[in-house]
């Protein structure tokens, strides 16, 4: 039985082009027991982290992805005639961790956070979709509100924003710093 | 000064004032919680005065800082009336800005790893995707966006004599039809494309109009891939698939 379920999620999880969530599983399978549906990805994860295959499944954006394996990475690269992907400009980082750990908010917050005016790099992350606008504020000139995206998360591998660098994380890096300087 | 080029290099590592007072505050080992104000405020004008090219946008936002470090230390120079108790330190505002950038600098970093990391994987969705199905890839377009654009191809037809109105009559309920049987058949449609089409400014005017009520009864749906990219009007789902 769980065989048979974990073949059709492992085949909607190939399908979806994004991360494919247990609700969104659950619902799809209606005519399966809930409960089966958890058990069958659980078990699902577990094959695919003790075999060395070239695909990976992901947990990410709170769901489920297939990625190819990190080893695998310059062949890939090689087929899509890609060099290297884009990554984000140290402006444009600092501006979304800002957002992502004091969202909503919004530029003129950003800016007064970062010392700089945030108006350019803001931009840039709209465009690449890993922020996004979700309203406006109930203050003077109804400034527009951020939020990180779900593609945020899928970005940088996370499943849910609990998974940003947590303080600990934070404080050990800054405590190697000062040890190292 | 002939060190000038070998500075004017290295500014360009701070992103901000806030990286440079951080800087700073290494550079001379000080206590973050217990920083020496004169000392600092005469380390940052000095840095900034080494710049010789200014980029006033930036230079404000450094001088913003340097008129809030002189700040802090006037109000620690003066004499106070009411007795000041051990947590008002006037540099406490300060402290917790930079203690906050240091966070957000870590964070970065170790952010940056995960990026990097996350360079390695591949997605099958990073191909392009066969067809721009997913409404909410898109960003919804706001009144003042189509308002916007509306004005503008407006007033690319202006030369138009609308002092001669042909007379002929629009029906709302057949305008409206018009335009969900086109989205129907062909998908979706240009915004701008659409009032170019359009054979008279009144015509325009009214499917203009047309739009709009589609859009607040939720029939249609107006959308572009990205912002500044061609806003386009799509059926919402839910009705395209009843």
């Amino acid at each position: 039985m769980t065989a048979v379920l974990k073949s059709i999620i492992e085949s909607l999880i190939f399908v979806s082009q994004e991360p494919i969530g247990l609700e969104k599983l659950k619902a799809i399978l209606d005519d399966f027991p809930p409960a089966d549906v958890e058990d069958a990805v659980q078990e699902l994860e577990e094959s695919y982290s003790k075999n060395q295959s070239g695909i990976q499944l992901q947990r990410s954006a709170g769901g489920l992805l297939f990625v190819t394996e990190p080893a695998c990475d310059p062949w890939v690269k090689k087929m899509l005639h890609m060099d290297k992907k884009g990554r984000l400009s140290s402006a444009a980082l600092e501006t979304l961790s800002i957002i992502a750990y004091h969202q909503p908010v919004t530029l003129a917050e950003i800016s007064a956070l970062r010392g700089v005016d945030a108006t350019h790099s803001l931009k840039t992350l709209l465009l690449k979709r890993l922020v996004k606008i979700t309203g406006r504020k109930r203050s003077p000139g109804k400034p527009l509100i951020y939020r990180t995206s779900n593609k945020f998360l899928s970005y940088f591998g996370l499943n849910s924003l609990k998974d940003l660098p947590t303080r600990e994380e934070i404080e050990t890096l800054l405590e190697e710093e000062r040890e190292a300087g | 000064m002939d060190g000038s080029q070998p500075y004017q290099v290295k500014l360009d590592v701070f992103q901000g004032p806030l990286d440079l007072l951080l800087f700073l505050i290494r550079k001379k080992k000080l206590d973050i919680h217990d920083i020496p104000m004169a000392l600092i405020t005469r380390e940052y004008l000095e840095y900034l005065e080494r710049k010789e090219q200014i980029n006033l946008e930036r230079e404000a936002e450094f001088l913003l800082i340097a008129a809030l470090l002189i700040h802090i230390k006037s109000q620690m120079l003066l004499p106070r009336e009411t007795v000041v108790d051990e947590d008002t330190d006037p540099r406490q505002t300060l402290v917790d800005r930079l203690l906050d950038h240091q966070k957000i600098k870590a964070a970065c970093a170790i952010l940056r790893t995960k990026e990097n990391d996350q360079m390695l994987t591949w997605q099958r969705g990073f191909l392009p995707p066969l067809e721009p199905l997913d409404e909410l890839e898109f960003i919804e377009v706001s009144l003042f966006d189509l308002a916007e654009v509306f004005y503008s191809i407006m007033q690319k037809r202006k030369q138009e004599d609308v002092k001669i109105i042909p007379g002929k009559d629009f029906s709302v309920k057949a305008k409206m039809d018009e335009i969900v049987q086109y989205l129907k058949v062909h998908g979706h449609l240009d915004y701008m494309d659409y009032f170019d089409r359009q054979s008279s400014l009144e015509e325009a005017l009214f499917s203009f109009l047309c739009l709009l009520e589609l859009i607040k009864t939720r029939i249609i749906i107006a959308v572009q891939e990205s912002l500044f990219s061609p806003i386009q009007i799509w059926l919402r789902q839910k009705e395209s698939s009843s």
